[in-house]
């Protein structure tokens, strides 16, 4: 730790010394809460939240709620979980959808459930407001621990200029593996060994490449982890050796993807400029693809090998566990707001983010912008067929483990099945202390 | 004068020896204690930044977890043992070595070159210094996103100037075999003005009188260099490489910049190892346990600089 938790301790004691003294004074203003938001794409973002926050402290006179930008998505839980240790933790975060079970497992969240049966409302009707896919990643235990925010699913993006020139149809994209492979080596231009267009490029590095497997794995029909249960991950299994293997052709086989492992803004710079043909990426690069790209180009959902499924990504607002209850109500009230319809879809258009409120998409702003970028309706007809993101515990660590070994084998220094034997074997080892605490407790 | 130093002690010749060296100790506590008040602040500050923090680590490297939900308890050296049986750690060190010796060694070598060439001061050494040194004045974080731009597989800076030349176009930062060579090359263009500065410094101290009798003596500038300017420098030269070796260590912003760490590890060092383990991990048990390893390794390398730097004083 950078700074000792004594001292942080000692801290949250002079403070809570320093607002029993104020208390009287304030109890009279309205009550105020802090957002821990992050940026994870640019710094537009931060100003489209200040806007967002002053509306709503407009309109809610009895509540002050000041917007905090805390880094990216894991500085903010760094700085989530350094507030809540030091006694002070914030009235709301958004927080990483894929963080929200470990934190749960580690006492960290407010169960939603009080809140919304104060509202009058079940959590079937609550939960009923948001895409089903979304559910998944907000519900753990049947309880309600996070109201999602801002989604995002993987995309097929397709420079259409390029497909014309190489006699392909962009009207048509490619729906299954075997059509995308043909695509990809059609659309790679060589220059003797050395290649000047690639066919298709993937990401890869720690965080994109575990979705980006997940990905793969599901539409080659299997799974990435036990969507019940947070301490087993189904990395040595048919479904995720064909999807490396299939990943590793493309780069050793058909040569048809630039070998190694390759960052998101290093593929979409690529995509941009021309040398990529193809690529997979997020939703959330619609926006920058549409403002960059210098070509007509043209989204398609992830082709199948079994199925069609994708994962998704994005944040979900969730309540810090040890708050007050004003507080909690506070928090409570902004975060129905921020997730209304009307707000979901505003914040969406400004994003590029899909929202994940249904009734955003039935308000005429967003059937005016949809009527103007179809692109961005490609990415919301995915919803139907999307499932939620790996969320384990430790998600990070035991992500990781995989995410180490599919870039060896990009690197060409291993085979898929050892990779993924290995992978499945530090994933256990990571998950076991858990384990011995639920599945393998026995009475 | 001096607060520290005590006067001379008239001290009765009768009284017992036990109650000799108390009073003495009283007395020279008495006249230290203006030292201790004016170092009392920083003392303070010392306490809560730097030494309660060591001492926290010290206590968090004790206690771990046995699962999730159970509360600390003492472990012992536990957690030490965890971290050095983790190939992640050893990993780790060994990067960390490599990355040491091969940044220290090109950075210094080059320093020296550039102090050489430019020890004369005229308005086209001083233009040539201040951008030989400019680099130092970039942050890290932003040289880290430049370089992000300029190592991008086929579309980056570097690709497109030396493309041409190579058989096949490599990616920098995403081939574990080239990663952390890439990753070494920002240091060094980093850190090798910086060391300038130091070995400029040292050649002022190079006696004029000597090299004056030199060159008179028909020494040629290759054996001024190898009998006078290198032995002089030999201070510098060890002063320069411990602040090279604390920043092979300590300096890892490019590491959380570019590549995490990645591929494979293949860039992880033994800081960014520390952060993983408290932030990914979320095992404070297992990060301090390392940030003590690595304490213990810094001290003991400074220590021992340190040392024969007296020697050296001491000798000559």
């Amino acid at each position: 730790m950078l700074f000792s938790r004594r001292l942080m301790l000692g801290l949250a004691i002079a403070g809570t010394l320093a607002s029993a003294l104020t208390f009287p004074a304030l109890a009279e203003g309205p009550t105020e809460i802090d957002l821990f938001f992050p940026v994870p794409v640019d710094g537009k973002l931060a100003r489209d939240m200040g806007t967002l926050i002053k509306e709503f402290n407009e309109t809610h006179p009895a509540i002050k709620a000041t917007a905090v930008y805390t880094g990216s998505y894991d500085d903010t839980l760094i700085k989530t979980r350094a507030s809540i240790k030091a006694g002070k933790p914030p009235a709301a975060v958004i927080m990483s959808a894929n963080f929200l079970l470990d934190m749960q497992i580690e006492n960290e969240l407010t169960n939603l459930d009080p809140l919304i049966a104060a509202d009058g409302t079940t959590k079937e009707q609550f939960l009923g407001q948001f895409f089903p896919a979304l559910q998944g990643n907000a519900v753990i235990n049947r309880s309600v621990y996070g109201v999602p925010f801002h989604n995002s699913t993987p995309l097929l993006y397709i420079n259409a200029d390029k497909a014309k020139d190489a006699g392909l149809d962009p009207s048509k994209p490619p729906q299954t593996w075997a059509e995308l492979t043909d695509w990809a080596k059609k659309l790679t231009k060589r220059e003797g060994d050395k290649v000047t267009q690639w066919g298709i490029a993937i990401p890869c590095a720690y965080d994109y490449c575990g979705w980006m497997m997940e990905t793969l794995t599901m539409t080659n029909g299997g799974r990435y982890y036990n969507e019940e249960f947070g301490g087993e991950v189904y990395y040595d299994t048919p479904s995720m050796l064909g999807a490396l293997t299939w990943w590793n052709d493309l780069v050793t086989k058909h040569k048809v993807h630039p070998p190694g492992a390759t960052p998101g803004p290093a593929v979409s710079t690529s995509f941009i400029s021309g040398n990529a043909a193809m690529m997979m990426l997020s939703t959330g690069s619609l926006t920058y693809v549409r403002d960059n790209a210098k070509f007509a180009y043209k989204v398609a959902f992830i082709p199948r090998n079994v199925r069609n499924a994708v994962p998704i990504g994005g944040a979900s607002l969730i309540v810090p566990a040890g708050q007050e209850a004003d507080k909690q109500k506070a928090a409570w009230t902004l975060i129905k707001w921020m997730t209304s319809p009307e707000k979901s879809g505003w914040w969406s258009r400004a994003t590029g983010y899909f929202a994940p409120n249904m009734a955003a998409y039935k308000t005429p702003d967003m059937v005016e912008f949809l009527n103007k970028n179809p692109d961005a309706k490609t990415a919301v007809e995915q919803l139907d067929v999307a499932k939620p993101w790996f969320a384990t515990y430790k998600t990070v660590p035991v992500r990781k483990t995989l995410e180490d070994e599919v870039m060896l084998v990009l690197n060409g220094k291993k085979q898929p099945k050892e990779a993924l034997v290995a992978a499945q074997k530090a994933a256990d080892e990571t998950l076991k202390p858990y384990n011995a605490e639920t599945s393998l407790k026995l009475p | 004068m001096s607060f520290a130093e005590p006067a001379a002690l008239p001290v009765a010749a009768s009284a017992p020896p036990r109650l000799q060296i108390l009073n003495r100790l009283s007395h020279r506590f008495k006249t230290s204690l203006p030292a201790y008040l004016l170092l009392l602040p920083s003392l303070v500050f010392l306490a809560l930044f730097t030494y309660g923090a060591m001492g926290r680590v010290l206590v968090d490297a004790l206690y771990q977890r046995a699962t999730p939900r159970a509360p600390v308890r003492f472990v012992g050296l536990d957690n030490i043992a965890a971290v050095l049986a983790d190939p992640a750690f050893t990993g780790a060190v060994v990067n960390n070595l490599v990355y040491a010796v091969g940044t220290a060694v090109p950075s210094i070598g080059l320093a020296l070159l550039f102090a050489l060439a430019l020890s004369r001061t005229n308005a086209v050494t001083s233009v040539l210094r201040a951008a030989l040194f400019l680099p130092v004045l970039i942050p890290m974080v932003a040289a880290s996103a430049l370089f992000l731009f300029i190592f991008l597989p086929n579309v980056g800076l570097l690709d497109y100037y030396i493309g041409s030349l190579l058989p096949v176009l490599p990616n920098w930062l995403g081939d574990s075999d080239i990663a952390l060579y890439a990753i070494m090359v920002i240091t060094i263009w980093k850190n090798a003005g910086y060391y300038m500065l130091f070995f400029l410094a040292g050649l002022q101290a190079v006696p004029e009188d000597v090299m004056e009798a030199a060159h008179l003596d028909g020494a040629g500038p290759y054996q001024r260099l190898r009998h006078i300017i290198l032995p002089e420098l030999k201070p510098t030269f060890l002063f320069v490489t411990v602040i090279a070796t604390l920043n092979a260590v300590t300096q890892v912003d490019h590491v959380f910049v570019m590549t995490k760490g990645g591929p494979s590890n293949a860039t992880n060092l033994v800081l960014f190892y520390v952060y993983q383990q408290a932030v990914e991990h979320y095992d404070i048990g297992k990060a301090s346990a390392a940030t003590l390893l690595t304490l213990a390794a810094l001290m003991g390398l400074t220590a021992l600089s340190f040392r024969t730097m007296a020697n050296r004083e001491g000798g000559s």
